[in-house]
C-alpha cells in the first residue's frame, strides 16, 4: 500500500474581521488591480479582489456572491429571474431534458449523494428587517426568509469556494447555450470612464470601447504621450475623449494635437486595432503585432513554475513541461437546478463517459491529469496543488491526502463511501480556477 | 457544389495596406473569361465556400430513392432507451449513447442506413484508375473515387441548403479568421495552359471584403498571410493549367477549420489534389483526397453536438461503422485495413490581394 501523497493546502485567512476590501494575490505580488466604484453595501457584504474575475462581492466570512441569471437553453429555459429565487431544498433526481436531443426522466448520476440547489448554493439570507440600500435589496423567499438580492437577482455563496478570493462556483466569462445555465460572481461596477467596458476573459479584466473593440497600448509611446502618427495610424486609431470628458482615476487624458484629445489608462495612451477583425468581440488580435499590448484593469496571474506556453493555431495556450496543451473539462448537468459537474468534489460521470467511455483508466489514457511535482507552488489562487483519489476521481479531502490512506474507507466530499479495493493512491495534480475554454490570441506572459 | 447558400459575411477592409508588387492585378480581365497571365505571374484567391461534394437531385429521388437517412440520434436513442419502459440512470442512456460518439465501434450497424444508390458523383480519380466499383461524374468522367459520398449522400445533415453541416460551414468559414485559407498560385504564364505553376496554402489573417448585400464576397480585397499561429498551414503544390483548370499533384494537405466558438479544429487530407476552374476572378471546384478516418470523425464530433445532429439524422456512431466499410485508401501496415476513405470537398475561392509580412518576419 503506498502513502498518499500531500497536498497543499492554502492557509485561510481569518475571514470574519474581512468587512473592508480585501484584494488577491495580485495586490500582495505589486501588480495592478481593478479599482471600483465603492457604493453602498448592505452589512455584512463586503468587496473582494480575486485573482481572475476581479472586484467581487462577499459575505462576511468572504466568501463569493454569486447569482443565477435565467438563459434560454435547448429545450426550456434555466435560472432565476429577477425577484423570484428557485434554488431551493429540493433535491432533484432525474434530468429535465433542457438540453437537445436528450429527453427528461433519467435518475442523475450520484443520486444518492446528490446535494439539493441550497445545500451546493447557499442562499445570502438576510435579517427579517434588512433594508435595501442602492441596488440591495431584501426578497422574500418561497419558505418565508428573507435572501438579498443585488439588481433584483437572489444572491448565493458557493461551497465550492473555500476561502476568502475563491471563485470555483462560476464565471464572468461568455458562455453558449450549450453551457447550460451557469451561476456568475456579482461584483462592484469598475472605476472606467463612459464609453468604455470591462470583459471578462481567460487572460482577465480586458478593458474594450462600448461597441467591444479592445484597446491596446504601444511600446513606443512614453507616459502620457502618444508617438503614433503617420503611417502607424493606419493601423491604430486612438481613443479620442469626447470634449467635455475629465480624468477619471487611474483614467487621464491627453491633448493629442490641437482640439484631439486622447484617453490614457495608468499613463498610457490607448488606441484600438483597425485591423482587428470585425465582429470578434474583445479580439486579442491586435497584442499580435510587436510592440502592442491589449489592456487589463487586471490580468490573471500566470501558471506556476513548471508550466510553459505554446504557439498553437489559435494563438497561445498554456501547456505542461512537455510542451502538451492543457484542457479543463467544463461540464453543467441537465437538471432543473443546473448543478456543475467539472469540479473534483462533484460528480465525474460526466466527464469518465466522455473522456473514457465509461472507464476511468481509459480517461487516465485519453486525458491525463497534469502532474504537480512534490514540491510545486503557486502563488494565487487561481492555480492550486490538489490530490485526487486515483479510483473516484474525486478531490482528496485534507486527511487523505496528508496521511496515508485507511484500508475499506475512502472519504468524498460529501460523505462517506466504500472503497474498492485497491483504491488508495491520489494523483497530485494542478487545478485552475473554473474558466471556460473559449480561445484567445494572447500572450500569457 | 451547385447549391452553395451565401451568408452575411463582415465587410472587408483594405484600407492603409501596401500591395505587394506579385499580387498585382492581371494583365487582362474580364468577370468569367480566363486571362493570358497575371501580372508577375501570381495570382492568389481567399477560400470562401467549403463544403463535402454532394451529389444532389430535387429531394433526392435519384440518388436516395428510399428518402433520406431517418435514424438519428434522437431516432435511435428513443428506440434504444425511451420506449421499453424501464426506468435508467443517465449513465446507462444519455451518458452511454454520448460515450457511443467519443468511443465509436466497429461491426454492423444494429439500425437502417441509407447511402446513395447508383453510381454518380463529384470527386477525382485519386487512384489513376477506372475501376467497377469507382463513380461518374455527372458530366461522363470516370473513374471517380469518393466513397465518403456513400456514405454521408443520404443524410440531411450534409446536403444543402438545409443541411446544418451545409449552411453552418460556410457561416463559420466567412465569420472565423481562425478559417482564413488562402492560395497563392505563381508561375503562371498562361491562365489556359501552362505546364507547371506553383501553388502555395497560406493562413490570411482579416476579415473578407463582401458586396454591399454582405452576401457575396468580391474580389479586389487583400488579405494578410499569418506567419505566426499559421505557419502550420503554409504548404507548397505543384500544379498544371489545362483548358482552364488548374489540377495539383497529389500532396498532404491540412485545413485549419474552427465551427462554434472558433473551436480550432482541421481537416486533413492525403494525396489531395486541387481541381479549379480559374478566372481572373474566382476559381471553383474540388479539393479532393484520402481523409484519414479517426481524424475526420474526430473533427466532425469536436465540431457538432449530438444536438445539431440530430437536425440532420446524422448518428456519428452508425456513421463511423459505414467510414470504415467504405474506406479504400492507407491500409494499415499491421491489419491490413483501409483507414482512410476518398472524399472531395466543393470549394470557391475569390481572388485577393496577398500581402505577404517582410520576409524578416516571416523567416520567423
Amino acid at each position: 500500500m503506498r502513502p498518499l501523497r500531500t497536498v497543499k493546502v492554502f492557509s485561510m485567512v481569518a475571514a470574519a474581521a474581512l468587512m473592508a476590501s480585501a484584494a488577491g494575490a495580485q495586490m500582495k505580488r505589486g501588480e495592478p488591480v481593478e479599482d471600483y466604484q465603492r457604493q453602498p453595501l448592505p452589512p455584512g457584504i463586503q468587496v473582494i479582489i480575486t485573482d481572475i474575475e476581479g472586484p467581487v462581492y462577499a459575505n462576511a466570512e468572504g466568501k463569493t456572491l454569486y447569482q443565477w441569471p435565467f438563459r434560454a437553453l435547448r429545450n426550456g429555459d434555466g435560472g432565476e429571474q429577477k425577484g423570484k429565487p428557485t434554488c431551493d431544498n429540493t433535491v432533484y433526481k432525474e434530468n429535465a431534458g433542457l438540453m437537445s436531443p436528450y429527453p427528461g426522466g433519467f435518475i442523475l448520476p450520484d443520486v444518492d449523494k446528490r446535494l439539493s440547489c441550497a445545500q451546493l448554493w447557499p442562499p445570502v439570507l438576510a435579517p427579517a428587517d434588512a433594508k435595501g440600500v442602492d441596488k440591495w435589496a431584501a426578497i422574500k423567499r418561497p419558505d418565508g426568509t428573507m435572501q438579498w438580492a443585488y439588481d433584483g437577482f437572489p444572491m448565493y455563496t458557493s461551497i465550492l469556494d473555500k476561502k476568502p478570493g475563491d471563485v470555483n462556483g462560476g464565471t464572468r466569462r461568455r458562455v453558449t447555450g450549450e453551457a447550460g445555465a451557469l451561476r456568475e460572481p456579482v461584483g462592484p461596477p469598475p472605476v472606467i470612464p463612459p464609453g468604455f467596458i470591462v470583459i471578462q476573459v481567460a487572460t482577465g479584466r480586458l478593458v474594450a470601447t462600448a461597441d467591444r473593440s479592445s484597446v491596446y497600448t504601444s511600446d513606443r509611446d512614453t507616459p502620457n504621450k502618444s508617438n503614433c502618427y503617420d503611417r502607424c495610424q493606419d493601423e491604430w486609431t486612438a481613443v479620442l475623449a469626447p470634449e467635455f470628458a475629465k480624468p477619471l482615476g487611474e483614467w487621464g487624458i491627453i491633448q493629442r494635437s490641437p482640439g484631439l484629445r486622447q484617453w490614457t489608462f495608468r499613463g498610457k495612451p490607448l488606441y484600438t486595432y483597425a485591423l482587428s477583425p470585425e465582429g470578434r468581440n474583445a479580439s486579442l488580435q491586435g497584442s499580435d503585432v510587436p510592440g502592442w499590448h491589449n489592456v487589463y484593469t487586471q490580468r490573471a496571474p500566470n501558471p506556476p513554475k513548471g508550466f510553459t506556453v505554446q504557439d498553437a493555431p489559435s494563438g497561445q495556450v498554456v501547456a505542461d513541461r512537455n510542451g502538451k496543451t492543457v484542457y479543463i473539462y467544463n461540464c453543467n448537468d441537465d437538471a432543473i437546478d443546473q448543478q456543475s459537474c467539472n469540479h473534483p468534489d462533484l460528480t465525474q460521470a460526466y466527464r469518465i463517459a466522455v473522456c473514457g467511455g465509461g472507464s476511468q483508466e481509459k480517461c487516465m489514457r485519453t486525458f491525463p491529469y497534469v502532474l504537480a511535482d512534490k514540491d510545486a507552488k503557486s502563488d494565487s489562487q487561481a492555480w492550486s496543488r490538489i490530490a485526487i483519489v486515483r479510483c473516484t476521481h474525486s478531490m482528496a479531502t485534507t486527511s487523505q491526502a496528508t496521511s496515508r490512506a485507511i484500508p475499506g474507507v475512502n472519504s468524498r466530499a460529501h460523505g462517506t463511501v466504500s472503497k474498492p479495493s485497491g483504491c488508495v493512491t491520489t494523483i497530485s495534480t494542478m487545478r485552475r480556477e473554473r474558466a471556460r475554454q473559449d480561445i484567445d490570441h494572447a500572450s500569457f506572459a | 457544389m451547385k447549391k452553395t447558400t451565401h451568408f452575411a459575411a463582415a465587410l472587408g477592409l483594405t484600407a492603409g495596406l501596401t500591395m505587394s508588387a506579385s499580387t498585382a492585378p492581371m494583365a487582362a480581365s474580364s468577370n468569367d473569361m480566363p486571362a493570358a497571365a497575371p501580372v508577375n505571374g501570381v495570382i492568389g484567391y481567399i477560400l470562401t465556400d467549403e463544403v463535402w461534394a454532394v451529389y444532389q437531385t430535387p429531394e433526392g429521388k435519384q440518388e436516395c430513392p428510399e428518402g433520406l437517412n431517418a435514424w438519428g440520434p434522437r431516432e435511435q436513442f428513443k428506440k434504444m432507451f425511451v420506449d421499453d419502459g424501464k426506468k435508467r440512470t443517465l449513465e446507462e442512456a444519455q451518458l452511454a449513447w454520448e460515450a457511443k460518439i467519443w468511443h465509436p465501434e466497429l461491426g454492423e450497424d444494429p439500425f437502417p442506413f441509407r447511402g446513395p444508390v447508383g453510381n454518380i458523383s463529384y470527386g477525382v480519380n485519386l487512384d489513376g484508375r477506372v475501376d467497377a466499383d469507382d463513380q461518374i461524374t455527372p458530366d461522363g468522367v470516370k473513374g471517380i473515387d469518393n466513397q465518403l459520398y456513400r456514405a454521408i449522400g443520404c443524410i440531411e445533415e450534409f446536403r444543402g441548403p438545409t443541411g446544418i453541416l451545409h449552411f453552418l460551414v460556410n457561416r463559420y468559414l466567412r465569420d472565423f479568421e481562425f478559417n482564413r485559407v488562402l492560395i497563392e498560385i505563381s508561375g503562371v504564364e498562361d491562365m489556359v495552359n501552362d505546364p507547371h505553376v506553383d501553388v502555395t496554402i497560406l493562413r490570411g489573417r482579416d476579415r473578407m471584403m463582401a458586396d454591399a448585400t454582405g452576401n457575396d464576397i468580391i474580389p479586389g480585397g487583400s488579405n494578410r498571410v499569418d506567419m505566426r499561429w499559421g505557419k502550420k498551414y503554409v504548404q507548397r503544390l505543384t500544379g498544371k493549367i489545362e483548358g482552364g483548370v488548374l489540377t495539383t499533384q497529389p500532396s498532404d494537405v491540412t485545413l485549419p477549420h474552427a465551427i462554434f466558438n472558433q473551436i480550432p479544429g482541421e481537416d486533413h487530407m492525403k494525396g489531395a489534389v486541387f481541381q479549379l476552374k480559374l478566372t481572373p476572378e474566382r476559381a471553383e471546384g474540388l479539393l479532393a483526397g484520402y481523409s484519414d478516418i479517426d481524424n475526420w470523425y474526430r473533427q466532425l464530433n469536436h465540431s457538432w453536438s449530438t444536438h445539431h445532429q440530430s437536425y440532420g439524422q446524422l448518428s456519428s456512431p452508425s456513421l463511423y461503422k459505414h467510414l470504415h466499410r467504405l474506406a479504400d485508401g492507407y491500409p494499415d501496415p499491421k491489419t491490413g485495413k483501409n483507414t482512410a476513405i476518398s472524399s472531395a470537398l466543393a470549394v470557391k475561392f475569390t481572388q485577393v490581394f496577398i500581402q505577404h509580412p517582410p520576409k524578416e518576419v516571416a523567416s520567423r
